[in-house]
């Protein structure tokens, strides 16, 4: 399992960073995130949040800090679900996927401040949704993947 | 399953939660630092991101290369036409002067650089360009492609700059008509989407009247920007404010996703823009 996210952390900043794709590409890190953050405890899921988050400001800097908090925070919900949430059901992983990362969306919109941010309807709602569709069709295939890989 | 009050983990516990308020407040932190710490953390970690950055420049370079050659010798050729004509003007130009005993114009200095955009959040209308500080730019230098101004740049550290898009909010361009009949001041309008972002010439006065399809050049006032960088071409009204004010909508001569190589502007230098031949001709 953290081989699969140690990838997907490398394969977002190849994406977004080495071939220059923006939406194209699906939020990796955040997937990436949102799977720790369950084997994780708080405080560690909250590091690691906030280890990402920076490495996302480190490419803005109008609006640096946005993505460790959005990150920090999603971390940490992330690791109070496993306490609220056993996640045996087929539908639980992309419902928790597409929740975390609208959630980020929005705290990252939140953050981001006004004079640099998008209209809410097309940044937080429309892309929102879109982005978090988009990543939680990606942990399907994700898990499908790595069940696949751990019964050989 | 986790225990609570004062059980075995109780204190496991608490350190747990005491690191999770300790990162909380560390991310909220980050938000609130001075600028120059900001920039000094991020161009830190941009080392971090090194491979990632290095591969972006590979990539960028790759593309330019694959610029058609018949592209770059139809640019050549109206580039040769271009100076032709200008020879004769600046040496037009320079006698004039002369004859008024005024001092030579300056002209501009420029460096050459690729631009290249992290896809990561937040930093949509930014750009990075692989010259800096130790190149001689500065914050607020223009930034220009051959169809025109692309942005301007917004922080300039030793070895690149970071620089915004006529897209983003905070651009603001001094503008006038190709023919200089007209003043107005060229915005970024932000639309319900991406798509709906649109270049507004502002602050006509009702009276003056502005043609489709003119050409729209800054106009070199307020010192940020040379005079005569094409921005766009008037396509329509945008808004009238009574009978005072017009605005109008422009069709912009850069593309700024579609920019590679660009040029950056560095400062005025009396010996940069010579369109004399390399004997000296008109010196």
């Amino acid at each position: 399992m953290w081989v699969g996210v140690l990838v997907l952390f490398t394969l977002h900043f190849v994406l977004h960073i080495g071939l220059s794709y923006g939406r194209e590409a699906p939020d990796l890190l955040t997937l990436g995130l949102l799977i720790a953050a369950r084997e994780l405890s708080l405080g560690r899921a909250a590091g690691l949040g906030f280890v990402t988050g920076l490495l996302e400001d480190a490419m803005s800097l109008l609006a640096f800090g946005a993505n460790s908090i959005a990150m920090t925070l999603v971390a940490t919900g992330g690791s109070v679900t496993r306490d609220l949430f056993v996640g045996d059901s087929r539908l639980f992983f992309p419902a928790y996927v597409f929740a975390g990362k609208w959630t980020r969306d929005l705290i990252h919109w939140l953050a981001m401040g006004p004079e640099v941010r998008q209209p809410f309807i097309e940044q937080a709602v429309v892309e929102g949704s879109l982005g978090a569709i988009y990543v939680a069709g990606i942990a399907v295939v994700f898990s499908i993947v790595v069940s696949t890989w751990s019964q050989r | 399953m986790p225990s609570y009050g004062n059980g075995p983990n109780s204190g496991a516990r608490t350190r747990d939660l005491a690191l999770t308020c300790l990162t909380l407040l560390l991310a909220f932190g980050t938000m609130y630092l001075p600028q120059s710490t900001q920039e000094r953390v991020s161009t830190l970690l941009q080392e971090g991101l090194r491979p990632f950055t290095a591969l972006q420049g590979l990539v960028s370079e790759a593309g330019a290369r694959r610029v058609r050659i018949e592209a770059l010798q139809a640019e050549l050729d109206s580039l040769s036409k271009m100076m032709s004509t200008l020879r004769a003007v600046t040496d037009e130009n320079r006698t004039l002067r002369k004859l008024l005993d005024l001092e030579e114009e300056l002209g501009y200095d420029y460096r050459p650089a690729t631009i290249s955009r992290p896809g990561t959040p937040g930093s949509e209308s930014t750009f990075l360009v692989n010259v800096g500080t130790r190149d001689g730019v500065q914050a607020s230098a223009p930034v220009l492609s051959p169809a025109g101004l692309v942005g301007v740049i917004r922080d300039a550290r030793s070895s690149n700059a970071v620089g915004i898009d006529w897209t983003h909010p905070d651009f603001r361009s001094s503008a006038m008509l190709a023919d200089g009949s007209v003043y107005g001041m060229v915005e970024s309008r932000r639309g319900d989407f991406r798509e709906d972002d649109r270049l507004i010439l502002n602050g006509i006065p009702y009276h003056q009247e502005v043609g489709l399809g003119q050409v729209v050049l800054t106009s070199g006032l307020g010192g940020v920007f040379p005079r005569g960088i094409a921005i766009g071409t008037v396509l329509g009204i945008a808004e009238e404010e009574g009978a005072w004010r017009k605005a109008y909508v422009l069709d912009p001569a850069a593309a700024p996703g579609a920019a590679t190589h660009v040029l950056v502007f560095v400062r005025e230098s009396s010996d940069s823009v010579n369109l004399s031949d390399s004997a000296g001709e008109y010196r």
